[in-house]
């Protein structure tokens, strides 16, 4: 086991060098020019180059790439080109912003989305399968831009339940999440509950289901005891490697309800170039998506004693 | 040759029972219309929706031009979504031609053989989950210019990673199964146990994944418009969507009504029609 | 086993929302506030916003107008334009009155107001904010010289102070070795701590106006010292208001400065006693305790706080406009149910908007008919009509309507939608018709759904005289490097005026100015660059408005650019607050601002 986390953790080494030239290579070449966008309309020659050498772009790719290895190593990405904040505290801070709006609607969602699903795996067929199908499918048919404008406008406008949109460090902050993670779990609800219902109808169908019924056993000691167990492989694959990208939090939320979190920090840094900013979000993110994966796998083990560590 | 026929007769008792269900056909109706809208735009048949045909901002009326209402120039909303329907089934079908297959093959390749191949496809995947989907495809869209196909690229050489992940799953699985021990002991070759005999019972993966496929890179697209990397001229849903934001709070419902609506029908039509052919595929499940 | 299901997911939801309305936010504005004679009274909180965050605090390295707004309200300059009177001049802030002119009109002697202080810091021996003395003004112009820390703006003053570029050019060559008790200016001049000159390299009546900008904010050195790096996050500032919570991305809170030394002009235009504006004359300002600024990027949210008065003055934008307003011959009114509940200023801006014809271009370059005949088959009238509710006027000249010397003053005429006219040109250019015409490329620097929007109508416009459009939807900085590498055909343009002057915006056509100045078109005509340089040093008056009318129809024959409009900006504010005239100059005057407390409680 030790062993088999040793060299999982190695194997992450490789992944993060290909991480690290993918994001170099995409930003460094093309995106846009923050030395540019940093100096605006009718910069001189000479400001361009200067700003480009303070800012160490005058270098031979192989050595900014270098630099770049170097701060991977050390987590130290810098200062950010906009405006010139520590990129850790800027990081700690969204990163802390970003899980508060998107972890408990996430988890809330995990737990509601399985539960019906089973419930709809039950019905399989009948009416109220169908009715469940439809709406879901009904929900999912409709763009996550438009969800966010209508609640946004009729549940804290029209129907005054909810701030408009704000935040307040710490648990002042709670207020202001509800509305945001209502919406989260509502778009999240139709593909989740769908993808679910796949995986469950899949075990129901299973020889050894078909045994344990034979047997006698009742259906929903069935349906928990052996069908739940099962799922949990490919659910747990569904949700685990999602936990790091939550970080990023829901960008396009962040913007309409004015939430200082990391995704809206990523759009404006797209739109600058502010490569500082964008090579730290990406190795964190990979690094988090990496450990995130090891430990579903641990869980594999966990759950589905057939499958080995090694 | 034995498989061969039990695939045939799978494949035409699949049909029969997806005719039987009568919801199933109705969506199949909306998406061969669909189709048949983005093939008239392909050959230029469409109305033209720059023509203006009425005053700014009509409510919906009795005339075919005018049964969504009109946009701020006056043109028809109806041959606004016509348009963009052209725009979003190419979108879908670019972004899930280029994704089907590389994860097939990248999935079907690693899975079987493991070893070195599995290897790179492992690290080559992991390497891309690794960075975040949104980055990547604007970074993608830069790269080869902003536009439609750019981002169809961008789409699709991101897309193919899920995929790839669940064909590779299933046949680590399946390569231990007794009918591929079975095949195998009878001397059937690797070309033949990928393509004959696993890929068909891990198939029914790649059609829900390719009709989510399709719905997704049409919603992304309303995303990615919004941010300003998406279809740049011509008419989209993505951009329909941005302009109705601003036009919802004065009261013109029409665009966003057309939109919503027009979208609703082909996403709910390639949902069902998903769900059916994965339970019509599913070879355990045909008894 | 369902009902149970439902029932938990119903209770969970509901759950949801009863936590949503019992934690809702109660607004902060009734906290009560201690003064120094411990007598505790209502706090005066003013909710504005801010649309995109600021890049830096430190004057001299920003140049966005997000961060303008904030230095402007933590830093003083010597001048600003006075906050009443129109057309725009400008008014003392931290000098005791405006200085004076020597005989010779190069030397101008000033005398700093006594009794300012910076704002208490550690930097500050004991920490407690010293006096503002000359050494200060000095430093703080040397320092926006300094090239190693102004990169963006140091335009604003190149080549009108004695010894000033000489200067910037010394600091760029010894970067961090720069010392500037050892590079003493021959143009600025201590006199004592209150009294100093600057001298002039010519007779310049625009001289003064560069130290209006927020980039020549006054700062003081042991505050850059201490800070270095942070010093952008940590102003320390003589302002009206000191940064109480910094939070770029949240919520930014700016409290009022006990000790500031400013008063309420005593002084307006015509009418403004009659609408209350000078109820405050010669009062102690600032009036607001606090200003809250929360960062809101999409207009959605922004204008749904509003109306629930949890914003007190938000700027009126095109979609919002059609809902809320309209236009007839008397001008902009608001609908009747938003008139009883909020107040709407209508003001010019000092903007025009313009297209760019690349003359380097070997299509539209070489051919004046093609440029002439796109000038006539544009409806500049129509497009502010449709695409922007009425809300501008079309131009007549290349100065906003606002600024002495603009199309009042120099009586010119310009191109109107004649599509008779443009088609006898596209002929004339040897495109009956347009047969045979290209596509011609038009350059955009973004891709949403406004600029999208803007091109739809233009090539509508274009088509019906047979000229087919295509748009080049860029990013910002592709959109830069392709103009300024003269990579282009046509380009949408803007410009602002740095200082309410008409050369600010002649100067877009002077040769010498061709990228990477502001001169995109590449354009040179000798006769137009002499008139320039004879008008930029003349004062307003007939003689340089002569020469305006004559560059005017130069630009008219030769088309390097379409002048289109000049647009009219909107906001609205509520019932509660007072002192408010809308200063295209000063776009974030909350030291002259104040709020009904009582009045707003009662919702009036």
């Amino acid at each position: 086991m030790v062993g088999y986390i040793i060299r999982r953790l190695l194997y992450m080494i490789p992944i993060l060098l290909g991480v690290a030239l993918l994001v170099f290579t995409l930003f460094t070449t093309v995106g846009e020019d923050p030395v540019r966008i940093a100096l605006g309309n009718h910069a001189s020659p000479e400001a361009i180059t200067e700003l480009r050498s303070k800012w160490g772009l005058n270098q031979p790719l192989h050595l900014q790439f270098l630099d770049f290895l170097k701060q991977i190593i050390t987590f130290d990405y810098g200062r950010s080109f906009n405006t010139g904040e520590k990129l850790s505290a800027l990081f700690a801070q969204g990163a802390l912003v970003s899980l508060s709006l998107t972890l408990p609607p996430f988890l809330l969602a995990v737990m509601l989305n399985v539960s019906m699903a089973l419930v709809v795996a039950y019905y399989r067929g009948s009416i109220f399968d169908r009715f469940a199908t439809a709406f879901f499918i009904m929900a999912m048919s409709i763009s996550y831009l438009v969800y966010i404008i209508a609640f946004q406008y009729i549940l804290a406008f029209q129907f005054d339940l909810f701030p408009i949109n704000g935040y307040e460090a710490g648990f002042r902050a709670i207020p202001y999440l509800v509305l945001p993670g209502i919406i989260i779990i509502f778009v999240s609800m139709g593909p989740d509950v769908r993808m679910y219902r796949t995986v469950f109808l899949d075990e129901i169908k299973s020889d050894y289901v078909r045994t344990a019924r034979s047997k006698g056993a009742a259906e929903p000691r069935v349906l928990f005891k052996h069908i739940l167990k099962n799922a949990m492989i490919p659910i747990l694959t569904y949700t685990v490697v999602a936990i790091p990208f939550l970080v990023l939090g829901a960008f396009l939320m962040e913007r309409f309800f004015s939430i200082p979190g990391i995704g809206d920090l990523m759009i404006n840094a797209i739109n600058t170039g502010d490569f500082p900013v964008l090579k730290g979000l990406t190795m964190y993110i990979a690094i988090g998506y990496s450990i995130f994966n090891l430990i579903t796998d641990i869980l594999y083990a966990y759950v589905d004693p057939r499958v080995k560590l090694d | 040759m034995s498989t061969q026929v039990a695939n045939n007769s799978l494949g035409r008792r699949a049909l029969q029972k997806l005719l039987r269900q009568k919801l199933t056909v109705i969506c199949f109706v909306v998406i061969i219309i669909y189709l048949s809208i983005a093939l008239l735009g392909a050959l230029n048949l469409l109305p033209d929706f720059q023509a203006r045909v009425g005053e700014s901002y009509e409510p919906p009326s009795l005339s075919i031009a005018k049964i969504f209402g009109t946009d701020i120039f006056g043109r028809s909303v109806l041959f606004k979504l016509l348009a963009g329907t052209k725009t979003a089934i190419s979108i879908g079908f670019l972004v899930t031609s280029i994704a089907v297959p590389i994860g097939i093959t990248l999935g079907s390749l690693a899975g079987y053989y493991g070893g070195k191949i599995d290897g790179f496809v492992v690290w080559l995947f992991s390497v891309i989950v690794s960075v975040p989907y949104l980055l990547m495809v604007i970074a993608i869209s830069y790269v080869l210019g902003k536009g439609m196909l750019s981002m169809c690229i961008a789409m699709g050489s991101i897309g193919w990673v899920g995929l790839c992940r669940l064909i590779r799953a299933e046949f680590l699985k399946h390569k231990e199964r007794e009918y591929v021990l079975a095949a195998r002991l009878l001397g059937a070759n690797d070309y033949n146990l990928i393509f004959k005999q696993i890929l068909p019972n891990v198939l029914h993966l790649a059609i829900i994944t390719a009709s989510l496929q399709v719905l997704g890179a049409i919603k992304s697209e309303v995303i990615l418009t919004y941010l300003g990397v998406g279809v740049q001229d011509g008419s989209s849903w993505g951009s329909m969507i941005s302009d109705a934001t601003g036009e919802l709070v004065n009261g013109h419902w029409w665009p966003l009504a057309g939109v919503v609506i027009t979208m609703f029908f082909i996403i709910y039509a390639l949902n069902v029609v998903g769900d059916a052919l994965r339970d019509a595929l599913d070879p355990k499940l045909v008894d | 086993m369902s009902a149970l299901k439902k029932t938990l997911l119903l209770s969970s939801l509901t759950a949801l929302i009863a936590l949503g309305l019992s934690c809702k936010p109660t607004p902060k504005t009734e906290d009560s506030v201690t003064d120094s004679k411990g007598i505790t009274s209502k706090k005066m909180v003013f909710n504005y916003l801010r649309g995109t965050a600021h890049k830096s605090l430190d004057p001299m390295k920003q140049f966005d107008s997000a961060s303008a707004d904030l230095v402007a309200n933590i830093y003083d300059r010597l001048f600003e334009y006075h906050y009443l009177k129109r057309p725009y001049e400008l008014s003392p802030v931290l000098l005791s009155e405006m200085p004076t002119l020597s005989e010779d009109g190069l030397t101008y002697n000033f005398t700093l107001k006594k009794g300012v202080r910076f704002i208490d810091d550690p930097c500050f021996k004991g920490g407690k904010g010293r006096e503002l003395v000359t050494d200060d003004i000095i430093y703080s112009i040397k320092r926006f010289a300094d090239s190693n820390v102004n990169m963006l703006s140091y335009m604003l003053v190149e080549g009108s102070i004695v010894g000033l570029d000489e200067f910037h050019a010394e600091t760029k060559k010894l970067g961090k070795e720069t010392n500037y008790a050892k590079l003493p200016v021959a143009g600025l001049k201590k006199i004592d701590d209150q009294k100093f000159s600057i001298t002039l390299t010519r007779k310049n009546p625009l001289a003064l106006l560069p130290f209006a900008a927020t980039q020549i904010s006054i700062v003081a050195k042991e505050a850059v010292d201490k800070y270095i790096e942070d010093f952008e996050r940590h102003p320390v500032g003589t302002g009206p208001f000191y940064i109480k919570e910094y939070s770029r991305r949240g919520v930014m809170v700016l409290a009022k400065n006990p000790n500031y030394h400013g008063t309420y002009p005593a002084e307006g235009d015509s009418g403004d006693k009659e609408s209350g504006l000078l109820a405050d004359a010669g009062k102690k300002i600032p009036f607001i305790d606090e200003i809250h600024l929360p960062l809101i990027e999409e207009p959605q949210p922004a204008m749904l706080k509003f109306q629930k008065g949890q914003i007190d003055w938000i700027g009126l934008d095109k979609d919002n406009f059609n809902k809320m307003a309209y236009k007839d011959e008397q001008g902009f009114h608001l609908n009747e149910t938003y008139s009883k509940k909020f107040d709407m200023y209508a003001e010019m801006g000092l903007v025009m908007e313009y297209l760019v014809f690349n003359m380097k271009d070997p299509l539209l370059g070489k051919n004046k008919a093609l440029r002439q005949a796109i000038a006539y088959a544009l409806d500049t009238k129509g497009y502010i009509e449709k695409m922007r509710n009425g809300r501008g006027e079309p131009l007549k000249s290349i100065t906003p309507i606002p600024i002495a010397g603009s199309q009042a003053q120099t009586e010119t005429d310009y191109y109107s939608y004649n599509k008779e006219m443009a088609l006898k040109k596209l002929a004339e250019a040897g495109y009956p018709n347009g047969e045979g015409l290209p596509e011609i490329v038009i350059e955009y620097r973004s891709a949403n759904s406004a600029t999208r929007q803007d091109f739809e109508f233009l090539r509508n416009q274009l088509s019906t005289v047979g000229i087919t459009l295509k748009p080049g939807f860029q990013t910002f900085s592709a959109f830069l490097t392709k103009i300024e590498s003269g990579n282009f055909q046509m380009a949408t343009a803007g410009w602002a005026a740095d200082y309410p002057d008409a050369e600010n915006f002649y100067q877009l056509l002077y040769g010498p100015n061709s990228s990477p100045g502001p001169n995109h078109s590449a354009w040179a005509n000798a006769e137009y660059d002499k008139l320039y340089k004879d008008s930029k040093y003349l004062p307003n008056g007939p003689e340089r408005y002569a020469i305006f009318a004559k560059m005017h129809k130069i630009l008219q024959d030769e088309v390097p650019v379409i002048i289109t409009w000049n647009p009219i900006y909107f906001g609205l504010f509520q019932k509660w607050v007072g002192n408010m005239k809308r200063n295209m100059m000063q776009d974030a005057p909350f030291k002259y601002l104040k709020i009904d407390t009582a009045g707003k409680k009662k919702g009036v």
